[in-house]
């Protein structure tokens, strides 16, 4: 079977079936989407690693209860590797044993061994992003790098800004909002 | 939507629900419920979503080890046998019957070989830890040790310093003292000296006023120093009767190395060599002679230097000493 022409959700049916070759392309579709997003939140490669590997192990084992009607298969996916990656952040806040304060080192590091034309389009999708939040006011896109990367609460994220906790309610919910009318105009049918 | 449900919490937490910025579960719960029983909250919920899983889109991809995908792989081969229990063969024999069975043994030793290497590698870390935190003790131990090693050092070489300086205040007061002492001792010898040469003299002289008075002595002739300026001189002392005669001197320097004085008497030109004598420390001596002749016969007497028993018929040396005798 050609794997590589089948689309996410195609794959992901198989997943259900238990398809190993179906999961693995997936994995080499999105493994390093998932793997940066940890790494960015992380700052930690071995912790990334576990986190990644976790996330595809759900999908493994929930593939087959995906429901494509509630939103694409990218966004379930990036929601479990965030959701993940939350879980281990809150958890070592609470063993205060590690920091997470310098995530440039990832940031900086290249996209490695992906062909030319992922990476091209890993890079358009990246300029098209980064360009949104930019676009955001300073402190909406702050409320937004403290929640999505840093995994502060609100309550946290009130205290760190000091700011009501009613106004970062309301600068969250506003910078998604603007976000979406920004990434939906640049990329069209994903959002 | 309404202005009310603009005004609803729960709605207000849809953006933190899909961040996952949600401060408790109970949030969390109200939120889940408005989505499930309002369509609206639904599109919000739906939308921010989406929106909320773009945002990993603006991370740039970072290709992870080649190792994890075959790890992946590999777990999910366990994970498989586990999913198919809704079978209705029990599991033992499903397990038993399966082509995993050997697989799955292996999978289990491999669980208990890492299970044990997971315990080991746990104490060893523990023991690791431990030896650590000992060596950082000792470390500080050892900092401490050499800090009071520096201090007591430090302490130690400012005392050496003082004590040397002290030493040497010492040594010079005592240098000091010495040459006050040497110096004083010299100045006794010299007073003993001049005390010996006075009572020398005073016997000398008490001698000699004894022989005059008593054995008839008188004095004949005085003799000086005619050539240079000195202390020395002398005089000449002859019995009343007989020819039996004393020389005494006084002041006179020690004679050169293997030389000694000469007393001469000169009669109508021809010197003659009477008596040799050495002095003492103060250049005193006392000689008795015999008169070859009458003194009045003699017109001067003289003292010079010569070699030691080697008188020759006329004086050699210089004249320290003359007078005439009549």
């Amino acid at each position: 079977m050609n794997y590589q022409g089948l689309q996410d959700l195609e794959l992901l049916e198989l997943v259900g079936e238990k398809d190993r070759e179906a999961l693995a392309e997936l994995y080499d579709r999105y493994g390093r989407r998932v793997f940066a997003l940890a790494a960015r939140m992380l700052n930690d490669s071995v912790s990334s690693e576990e986190v990644t590997q976790d996330v595809f192990m759900s999908v493994w084992r929930r593939g087959g209860t995906y429901a494509s009607n509630k939103g694409k298969f990218t966004t379930w996916l990036f929601s479990i590797a965030h959701n993940r990656t939350i879980d281990e952040l809150r958890k070592r806040k609470r063993d205060r044993s590690r920091q997470n304060d310098d995530i440039d080192d990832y940031l900086n590091i290249e996209s490695g061994d992906m062909s030319p034309a992922d990476a091209a389009v890993a890079q358009s999708e990246y300029a098209k992003v980064r360009e949104a939040m930019e676009d955001l006011p300073t402190e909406q896109k702050q409320v937004i790098e403290l929640s999505y990367f840093k995994g502060l609460t609100q309550t946290e994220i009130a205290e760190k800004t000091d700011q009501p906790l009613g106004t970062v309610k309301t600068r969250m919910r506003l910078a998604l909002k603007k976000l979406r009318n920004s990434l939906s105009t640049e990329m069209g049918a994903q959002v | 939507m309404t202005g009310s449900r603009e005004e609803n919490q729960a709605f207000e937490n849809i953006a933190g629900y899909v961040l996952n910025s949600l401060d408790s579960d109970a949030e969390r719960e109200e939120v889940e419920e408005l989505i499930s029983t309002d369509s609206v909250a639904q599109r919000e919920h739906r939308e921010m979503n989406e929106t909320a899983g773009l945002l990993a889109l603006g991370v740039k991809p970072l290709a992870p080890p080649a190792r994890l995908r075959t790890s992946i792989l590999d777990q999910t081969r366990f994970d498989g046998v586990e999913s198919t229990a809704e079978s209705s063969v029990s599991p033992i024999t499903r397990f038993v019957q399966s082509g995993f069975a050997g697989s799955a043994v292996a999978a289990v030793l491999v669980i208990v070989v890492a299970g044990t290497l997971g315990v080991q590698n746990s104490r060893l870390n523990n023991e690791v830890g431990q030896l650590r935190t000992e060596l950082n003790s000792e470390l500080q131990a050892v900092s401490a040790l050499r800090e009071e090693l520096e201090s007591s050092k430090t302490d130690s070489m400012a005392m050496v310093n003082q004590m040397e300086s002290e030493m040497k205040k010492m040594e010079s007061d005592f240098g000091s003292t010495l040459a006050q002492v040497s110096h004083q001792e010299q100045m006794v010898s010299e007073l003993s000296v001049a005390n010996n040469a006075l009572v020398e003299a005073l016997r000398d002289q008490s001698w000699l006023t004894y022989v005059a008075m008593k054995e008839g002595y008188q004095i004949e002739s005085w003799l000086a120093n005619q050539q240079a300026p000195s202390d020395a001189s002398g005089l000449i002392a002859v019995r009343v009767v007989g020819n039996e005669a004393v020389f005494q001197v006084h002041g006179l320097e020690q004679p050169l190395p293997g030389h000694a004085y000469t007393l001469w008497l000169i009669g109508n030109g021809a010197p003659n060599p009477v008596a040799q004598f050495t002095v003492s420390e103060i250049g005193s001596a006392t000689v008795s002679f015999l008169l070859p002749a009458p003194l009045y016969l003699y017109s001067s007497a003289a003292v010079t230097q010569e070699p030691i028993g080697k008188v020759d018929h006329d004086p050699s040396g210089i004249t320290v000493l003359s007078a005439q005798t009549n």
